[in-house]
């Protein structure tokens, strides 16, 4: 990237702004801060940055005011700070709109891994072929090959893969994968998911007990993983 | 003056006013008429005063003196005209019934007099019982004040601790003999008010009944007061002792509520306050991290800081994981968790684990995902890890195992594998578990382990320490497993 991707972090403790916007500009980001929801929304009008990183716990207007209103006019990649323990407050959040989260205290390799994947989801939109590392998704072809291997997938199996995989990097609902897959034809209950994707990752994933590419999200869907940490 | 005193009063007053006019009569030589008239007055007033029996008696006598004094031939009981016969006949009827109608009026009036004070006291009571009070307490005074206002010269208010053998007093005036107590039980048994004769005149037993269950009685002993009032006064009683036990139930409701709150609020200040600095110190050790690439001495000194920062980390997320629990807020939100996964996100939480040593992963082809809330059993597992991981010596494997449960196909079987010195010998009982484990295991493999088994109980399983063939230990967590509907056909 010749230019340096804008994050706008939004967060009401100066203790996390201030050492989090100074560690994402020594890793070649450039940032922009802001206080809460309302001051947010203003940075987010007149900076235009190419992601979002926001608290949702803040006062006069909190994280949920700010990603509706985003969710309003833009797509732009929003990426929620959430504690330990408040996993309804993330799944409204995702349901809001946002595209991902971490949980306090998260790691800074966490992080930009997350945003690496944000960004780079939202620059491959227009893709024809997806990579990662040796698994290549050709779209127009509905062809996916490990390696030189070309995998067998069922049209079941080959559609779930497309939906998680073209939103790499971003927690897919329950919900979203039966009405994308199914079309929500009668009788599709989250069992019907899991045996498909159960046999979707015997077939793609490297290693069964060490799931590289699809993982579970508590209490949301499934997630597919750009890249791996470490 | 006594009643007898009064009575006697009374009669000789009569029988005087009678002497009176009769003297008054002859010695004036009034008109017969005249004194007959003044005669019916006298028995008007003697029916009043006197009653039934003094007015008659007095009606027959003015009679006998009307006759022997005022009709010819005078002084004796004989009548020469047939038209005084029918005169005296006259008298005799007019003064009978006169004496009757009054005493009936006097009764009536009477009667409405005892209803009147009777609605007042009970008025009082209901005001008394549903305004002032707010504790069991008050319910006595209540009680003993309606029951001195219906007459009752002793008795209280009895309420049954769960049956009608335990009785608790919360108020009674007077004596209270031994065999009271089986009285009252005997009606809240009965469920029917009992009346008895009793040295202090009548003794009234009244069950307090609401919704067909006695919580009580009230006794009013010696009193005159209807029926009527004693039951009003009852179920005026039982009602005000029925929204007494509501209104405490409903403090206590509301007490445990608002310490739910307390604890929830709590933890969420905990969560925050701890994890804010928590995330800044994170981000802090990167940016050293980064700056000590070059010095060695240094990026040991930061790495030192960040493996304890992360274990400041995980204590926390315990502790937050236990107090959910406690709280009650979180029951386990239980879904179908493959096991891969979790293992997965334990090594993510345990970089510094995974980083130093080999931890082997193997979950069996045919294992089915677990059914349990993924947060608390990662939980487990990194408690379970870190245990492993500080007793084994360097460079040893840790393995994870998840496979099908040997003998219960409804549950799954998540194992720990370690070198470290093992079980100590003793603790052990004979299916290997681990025995006397509170005082063991919280002074050889820490705390981590005791919250591993709480949390584990909340997701409905268990977990055995057992030793493992050829030294170390075996840490087993047995747990539910969710059982998929027959596999659909794919090709």
């Amino acid at each position: 990237m010749s230019v340096a991707p804008v994050v706008l972090l939004v967060d009401d403790d100066p203790a996390i702004r201030d050492s989090l916007s100074n560690e994402l500009r020594a890793l070649g980001y450039t940032t922009t801060t802001a206080t809460d929801g309302r001051d947010g929304l203003r940075s987010f009008e007149t900076r235009a940055p190419d992601l979002v990183l926001t608290d949702l716990a803040m006062p006069r207007s909190d994280g949920f005011e700010l990603i509706s209103a985003i969710r309003a006019t833009s797509r732009t990649p929003i990426i929620v700070l959430s504690v330990r323990g408040n996993d309804a407050d993330k799944i409204r959040a995702l349901d809001l709109g946002a595209d991902d989260f971490v949980t306090k205290p998260f790691s800074v390799p966490e992080l930009l891994a997350r945003i690496r994947a944000q960004l780079r989801r939202t620059s491959s939109a227009s893709a024809t072929t997806l990579h990662f590392e040796d698994l290549t998704i050709d779209l127009e072809r509905r062809r996916v090959t490990q390696g030189s291997r070309e995998i067998r997938l069922t049209p079941t199996e080959y559609a779930l893969l497309e939906l998680l995989a073209s939103n790499a990097g971003k927690p897919m609902f329950m919900e979203h994968i039966i009405a994308r897959v199914w079309r929500d034809a009668p009788g599709t209950t989250p069992d019907t998911v899991r045996v498909h994707m159960s046999s979707l990752r015997k077939k793609i994933e490297p290693d069964p007990s060490s799931p590289r590419y699809i993982v579970t999200e508590p209490w949301v869907g499934y997630r597919f993983i750009a890249e791996p940490l470490s | 003056m006594t009643p007898r005193l009064r009575k006697i009063v009374t009669w000789a007053g009569a029988f005087a006013a009678i002497a009176l006019v009769t003297a008054l009569g002859s010695l004036a030589g009034l008109n017969p008429s005249a004194v007959g008239f003044a005669y019916l007055i006298v028995v008007l007033f003697a029916s009043m005063w006197g009653g039934l029996l003094l007015g008659t008696i007095a009606s027959i006598v003015a009679t006998l003196c009307y006759n022997f004094f005022f009709f010819p031939p005078l002084y004796t009981l004989t009548i020469a005209e047939p038209a005084n016969w029918f005169a005296l006949a006259a008298f005799l009827v007019a003064s009978v019934t006169v004496s009757r109608l009054v005493i009936a009026a006097r009764t009536q009036a009477e009667r409405a007099e005892q209803r009147r004070s009777e609605l007042e006291t009970l008025y009082g009571l209901s005001i008394d019982l549903f305004t002032a009070t707010n504790r069991i307490g008050a319910l006595g005074e209540a009680a003993s004040r309606a029951l001195t206002l219906l007459g009752a010269r002793a008795g209280g208010l009895v309420l049954f601790d769960g049956s009608p053998y335990r009785q608790n007093v919360i108020s009674w005036s007077g004596d209270k003999p031994d065999e009271i107590e089986d009285l009252i039980a005997g009606v809240g048994r009965h469920k029917e008010p009992l009346e008895l004769p009793s040295p202090l005149g009548r003794d009234a037993y009244l069950p307090l009944i609401v919704g067909g269950r006695t919580t009580g009685a009230l006794v009013a002993r010696g009193t005159e007061a209807s029926r009527q009032a004693l039951e009003s006064a009852s179920r005026l009683v039982a009602l005000a002792v029925e929204r007494e036990r509501f209104i405490e139930e409903k403090a206590h409701i509301q007490g445990l509520r608002e310490s739910d709150a307390l604890k929830t609020s709590l933890l969420r200040a905990i969560s925050h306050d701890l994890t804010t600095p928590l995330t800044a110190i994170t981000i802090h050790i990167e940016a050293l991290k980064r700056k000590a690439a070059s010095d060695p001495a240094l990026l040991e000194a930061v790495s030192g800081i960040a493996g304890e920062t992360s274990r400041l980390r995980r204590r926390i997320d315990n502790l937050l994981a236990m107090a959910r629990l406690e709280a009650g807020k979180a029951k386990p939100r239980r879904e179908p968790t493959p096991p891969a996964d979790l293992f997965r996100a334990v090594r993510e939480n345990l970089p510094l684990v995974d980083q130093s040593r080999p931890v082997k992963v193997t979950v069996d082809d045919d294992c089915p995902d677990l059914n349990v809330d993924p947060s608390l059993v990662l939980e487990i597992l990194v408690n379970l890890i870190e245990n492993a991981h500080r007793v084994s010596p360097a460079g040893e494997a840790i393995e994870i195992v998840a496979r099908r449960h040997p003998m219960d196909a409804a549950q799954v079987r998540l194992e720990v594998l370690d070198r470290g010195p093992g079980v100590p010998p003793g603790v052990a009982d004979s299916n290997g578990n681990v025995v006397a484990s509170a005082t063991v295991d919280i002074a050889q493999r820490g705390l981590g382990l005791e919250i591993a088994r709480s949390l584990a109980a909340a997701n409905g399983g268990t977990i055995a320490i057992t030793p493992r063939p050829g030294g170390g230990t075996v840490a087993r967590v047995d747990l539910p497993a969710a059982l998929l509907p027959v596999a659909e056909q794919h090709a």
